[in-house]
């Protein structure tokens, strides 16, 4: 039978005739002499250097999707094939870049009646507060577009959905290509291979060029969901790629009806807005009823033209699936072209009799009208009974058996079917396709009506025209790039995470001091009488550091009390394991401000630090070797913030937040410390030298004479020692000074004077009749520092990371009859 | 007619608002009908920034930014409008109601055929107003039965709802205010396919001698307008008062529902509790009437 060639899913590879296609030749000789099993070597170390990157669930316990992969054998399309994908990607673009301007506008395409209205006024992506009446829309409204293909038995390409809100996958196509030619390299030698590069410069050139007229230079920004977003990581490299200020809408700010980054010096002002956060969420002004997520006055900064947001916030409008079934005509109408690429056969339920037809026909996927995702296979008969009764919020497609392509299975190659993803970027004189993509492979043999789950995926590769791809001198009538600027100001947020990345860090890291300290006096199982004071004035520090039970431990009992109070700090919910939680998070959220190799130090040593606190259990044993761990994350972190930070903004808030921890620890320990009868000070000198780091120091100046000036001295006083309070204060003063400006001098002024009282009460203490009768007065002297040193990093707070009141929206206010608008 | 405007809304804040943006749709809109002779909006505290534009469906949206440190905002609203909607056409003569719902969707009233987040499609609102519609009515004497069924069944009484009372609690009670009524009326004609859009104004504050005093006086009110078709266009409906709009309300937006007409809305940073008065005087102007 005919029909029964036509549902056969062609090969991407191979022809029918079970010959390899000329474009797919080179690559597989290149990959004929890597030899047995090598593919799937090099799959496994694609998943494992796309796992060290980070790109998802890399830290155990921040939730994340499961890992990005990556397939090692690329799709490989050939210059031919990707002239004419070209071609049609660029005409789609296009016509909907003058579909959403009608729609935005005048609205003719309605008065025409070649859009059903169902399709804009009843769909959300129709932003009305992006549409003023009798005005045209500021253009392009379309800058990024991406389509999803489908090559179907014929061999004919077809669009499965156009993406034109924020299409999700540049970024990780560009990160394929990266990783495979790094794990890869010699499969790219016998191909001419398109590079990407171009396309990404460009892009980033376009971004300047699209921005308003009159701004000189522009500052561009990259606006994201955040970290806790899917799409962080992509985000995070498209902001590197194309040179602009990550940023999140809590970052900005619109003042005088400007667009502003809140940063640690100031506002600083934003001139185009890449953004990748859904139109509906960008402004609580124009959405009312959503809440106060957003910036307010973005819109209207956008109005005005000050701010070109790219993509225009309604341009999801265009996504509509049930689209499909009139663009042809709106081609015609809007282009004079007929339409070159066309969608997979769609129609629109509302149309008299379509649902009808649907019913009787098999074959066909019903889809939302208006919402992008196709339903599931269990929920497509659910869908069948609302379409029944609501006709006008369905499309129904027909999907070709999408093309197969082989990926690395356990055993050689399966071949897979294939969603295409193709990327477009309006440069602002025209459009650009990027030679590339991202396949998305689907599990089983179809796709069954489903996209491909975002696992697995393939780099595409575009061969080059043979001579036409040469990147030499960018062509003569592209203008000059102008010099970048990048913003470099540290968002305040950023600065926030960075402060509580170190304050979490040092916290981590004294803690597992205070664990091993109170392990060596109580591994015996009990507790030797004169280590019994120091025993109880550790139960006291491990409180104060947060250890459920830790308080109620007194001496004689501690050597039976003390083990689970620690174990219990390792189990789910305990102390250590949710700072390792916190620090975890943080780490993710500051990525951006970590290169590449600062973030695998960080992670790597504390996924490990956090795997042995995870199985230490009861066992003393086991217990100290993951304190050892957490010491050496801590010192890795301490080791990469010294040698690779460059002394800017990030580091200065990373080391402030250190210094201020362990300024404020080293206060209440001493304190705890020294809280005994002048006769027993001498245990509490031995117990704070050996918290502070200190006993080889002190032995080296004093030998084993133990007195309370010289000891004190050594942990209060002394700036050269890096564990001494002295030193905390010095480096808190020095970094305040750095960010602080000359009329406003308090925290740093605070800090001096913290670090007069400790020299004071070193001074003192050496004037002293009785040295251990002095010492054994400081408790309540080092309680108060304590305190000011807590009370100085909520003055950092405040004075740096802008605590905003919180937000309310006026005007919807609900039931109280005296707040009513209306009658 | 010739009214005089002034509408005073007042926020008093329990803390201080740092940075605060506002939507004002509270400019009278010009219209056939609808002279606004003059309009003027006064702001405190003064504005740092203030854009004009109108919005989708072309009302005259001001939208105010304030990024001083205030405990007090006010809006004071004031015009000079002159009214007289032209007489509706006679009702016999207005098309069957179903040529009417035929036509809509290919009409300038399509958008008001779809449900709203305030006017949804609710089963028992539509059947409601089905009564209302036997097959071949002339759509207009189906709409002035419907607005005088809402004036009988549904109990005037203000303090029961809210701005975000839903459609299906008001059909439920059989009570609200004008916004309720006019939420009920816009999902009951859109459920049988028939364009309604929810209008924002204000109705006289004292009435004419000899006529009774209208309800929804001395506060924003809200009502209906309803599409008769291409020959005959939209006519004002007030269901709260059973009165077709003709001299004793002034228009100032229109919108699907209340949602897209709020006279004054907006985000606060700050601001902590607050407190709200609304006073709204429509008055015949007496005198000589200047520009």
């Amino acid at each position: 039978m005919a029909d029964q060639e036509d549902v056969t899913p062609i090969d991407e590879m191979v022809d029918g005739r079970g010959g390899v296609r000329a474009h797919w030749r080179p690559l597989l000789g290149t990959l004929g002499g890597m030899g047995e099993g090598a593919l799937a070597e090099r799959a496994r170390r694609l998943d494992r250097a796309f796992e060290d990157e980070g790109i998802a669930g890399v830290l155990p316990g921040a939730k994340r999707d499961a890992a990005w992969r990556c397939d090692p054998l690329p799709l490989v399309l050939s210059a031919a094939e990707f002239a004419t994908l070209e071609a049609g990607i660029i005409q789609r673009a296009r016509l909907l870049e003058a579909l959403l301007a009608d729609l935005y506008g005048p609205q003719d395409m309605l008065a025409e009646g070649l859009l059903p209205p169902e399709l804009v006024f009843a769909n959300r992506g129709f932003l009305r507060a992006c549409h003023s009446a009798g005005a045209t829309p500021p253009r392009p409204l379309l800058h990024l577009y991406a389509v999803d293909l489908v090559r179907g038995p014929d061999g004919y390409w077809r669009v499965l959905a156009d993406r034109t809100s924020a299409p999700a996958g540049p970024g990780m196509a560009r990160e394929n290509r990266r990783l495979l030619g790094r794990v890869m390299p010699e499969a790219f030698r016998g191909t001419q291979v398109r590079s990407m590069r171009p396309f990404f410069d460009l892009w980033q050139d376009a971004l300047q060029r699209l921005a308003p007229p009159e701004v000189g230079d522009p500052a561009v920004a990259l606006l994201t969901r955040g970290s806790q977003a899917p799409r962080w990581f992509e985000d995070m490299l498209l902001s590197r790629e194309l040179s602009c200020a990550l940023v999140e809408c809590g970052d900005l700010t619109v003042r005088g009806g400007r667009l502003f980054l809140k940063t640690l010096q100031g506002l600083q002002r934003v001139d185009v807005l890449l953004s990748r956060v859904d139109g509906a969420a960008l402004d609580p002004l124009e959405m009312t009823g959503s809440g106060t997520a957003g910036v307010p006055g973005l819109l209207d900064a956008a109005r005005s033209g000050v701010v070109r947001i790219l993509n225009a916030p309604g341009a999801a409008l265009a996504e509509a699936p049930a689209l499909a079934a009139f663009l042809p005509a709106l081609s015609r109408r809007l282009l004079g072209e007929a339409l070159e690429l066309p969608s997979v056969e769609t129609i629109w339920l509302g149309e008299p009799g379509a649902a009808e037809r649907v019913a009787r026909e098999s074959g066909w996927l019903l889809r939302r009208a208006t919402d992008g995702a196709m339903p599931a296979a269990a929920e497509a008969a659910a869908a069948a009974l609302a379409a029944r009764a609501a006709p006008a919020t369905y499309a129904a497609a027909r999907v070709p058996p999408p093309s197969l392509v082989p990926c690395v299975a356990a055993e050689g190659l399966e071949p897979r079917p294939l969603v295409l993803r193709m990327f477009a970027m309006f440069d602002g004189t025209q459009w650009q396709v990027m030679p590339g993509g991202l396949a998305r492979i689907g599990q089983g043999a179809t796709l069954g009506g489903a996209l491909p789950p975002q696992g697995l995926s393939k780099d595409v590769w575009v061969i080059s025209d043979e001579g036409s791809d040469i990147i030499g001198p960018a062509p003569a009538h592209l203008p000059p790039m102008r010099i970048r600027r990048t913003p470099g100001a540290l968002p305040s947020r950023v600065a926030d995470n960075l402060f509580w990345l170190g304050r979490y860090t040092e916290r981590l890291e004294r803690a597992a001091r205070l664990v091993r300290a109170t392990q060596a006096r109580i591994a015996r199982g009990v507790v030797l009488p004169r280590e019994a004071a120091e025993v109880s004035a550790l139960a006291r520090c491990l409180a104060h550091a947060g250890f459920d039970g830790a308080e109620e431990v007194t001496g004689s009992a501690a050597a039976q009390a003390l083990p689970s109070v620690i174990a219990a700090a390792l189990r789910d919910d305990g102390a250590l394991t949710s700072l390792g939680e916190r620090i975890a998070d943080l780490t993710l959220r500051v990525r951006d401000r970590l290169t590449a190799d600062m973030y695998a130090t960080f992670t790597l040593t504390l996924r490990a630090a956090r795997a042995e606190m995870d199985q230490a259990g009861d066992n003393l044993e086991s217990i100290s070797r993951a304190m050892i761990a957490v010491l050496r994350f801590a010192t890795a972190v301490a080791g990469v913030a010294a040698e690779n930070m460059v002394r800017g903004g990030a580091w200065l808030f990373l080391d402030l937040g250190r210094r201020v921890e362990r300024a404020q620890a080293i206060a209440s320990e001493v304190g705890f410390a020294l809280d005994e009868p002048p006769a027993r000070i001498e245990g509490g000198l031995r117990l704070m030298l050996e918290l502070c780091d200190s006993v080889i120091t002190y032995r080296s100046r004093y030998l084993t004479v133990l007195q309370p000036a010289p000891a004190l001295d050594l942990v209060l006083a002394d700036g050269s020692n890096p564990r001494a309070l002295a030193f905390q204060l010095e480096a808190i003063s020095r970094n305040l000074s750095e960010v602080t400006t000359a009329d406003d001098t308090t925290l740093p002024d605070e800090a001096a004077s913290l670090l007069a009282e400790a020299e004071a009460i070193v001074a003192e203490l050496v004037d002293a009749t009785d040295q251990a009768v002095a010492a054994a007065n400081l408790p309540p002297r080092l309680e108060a520092m304590a305190n000011r040193i807590a009370a100085l990093s909520d003055g950092v707070t405040r004075r740096y990371f802008a605590l905003l009141p919180a937000a309310q929206t006026l005007g919807m206010e609900g039931a109280e009859p005296a707040l009513r608008g209306a009658a | 007619m010739i009214y005089r405007l002034r509408h005073v809304t007042t926020y008093a804040y329990a803390h201080s608002v740092d940075l605060a943006a506002h939507l004002l749709l509270l400019t009278p809109r010009s219209l056939p009908g609808q002279n606004v002779v003059r309009s003027t909006l006064a702001i405190t505290p003064t504005p740092s920034h203030i854009t004009e534009a109108a919005d989708h469906f072309g009302n005259a949206a001001t939208r105010v930014f304030l990024d001083k440190p205030h405990e007090r905002f006010e809006v004071i609203a004031e015009a000079l409008v002159e009214v007289r909607f032209p007489d509706p056409p006679p009702p016999a003569l207005t098309p069957p109601w179903e040529d009417v719902v035929a036509g809509a969707r290919r009409s300038e009233a399509a958008e008001f055929i779809f449900p709203s987040p305030l006017a949804p499609l609710v089963p028992a609102a539509t059947g409601y107003a089905a009564a209302s519609f036997p097959a071949g009515r002339p759509v207009l004497v189906g709409l002035l039965e419907l607005m005088g069924r809402i004036r009988r069944d549904f109990t005037y009484k203000p303090g029961v709802t809210g701005n975000n009372t839903q459609v299906v609690e008001v059909i439920e009670s059989r009570t609200g205010v004008c916004q309720d009524f006019a939420h009920v009326m816009c999902a009951a004609l859109r459920g049988l396919g028939l364009p309604a859009r929810y209008v924002s104004g204000y109705v006289r504050t004292r009435p004419p001698p000899g006529r009774v005093a209208r309800r929804g006086a001395d506060q924003s009110h809200a009502w209906v307008e309803a599409w008769m078709g291409e020959g005959f266009g939209w006519v004002g409906l007030d269901p709260t008062n059973d009165i077709v709009v003709r001299d004793e309300h002034v228009v100032l937006a229109w919108g699907r529902d209340f949602i897209d007409v709020s006279p004054l809305s907006g985000v606060i940073l700050g601001g902590g509790e607050h407190g709200l008065r609304v006073g709204v005087d429509l008055e015949e102007a007496e005198g000589p009437v200047a520009a």
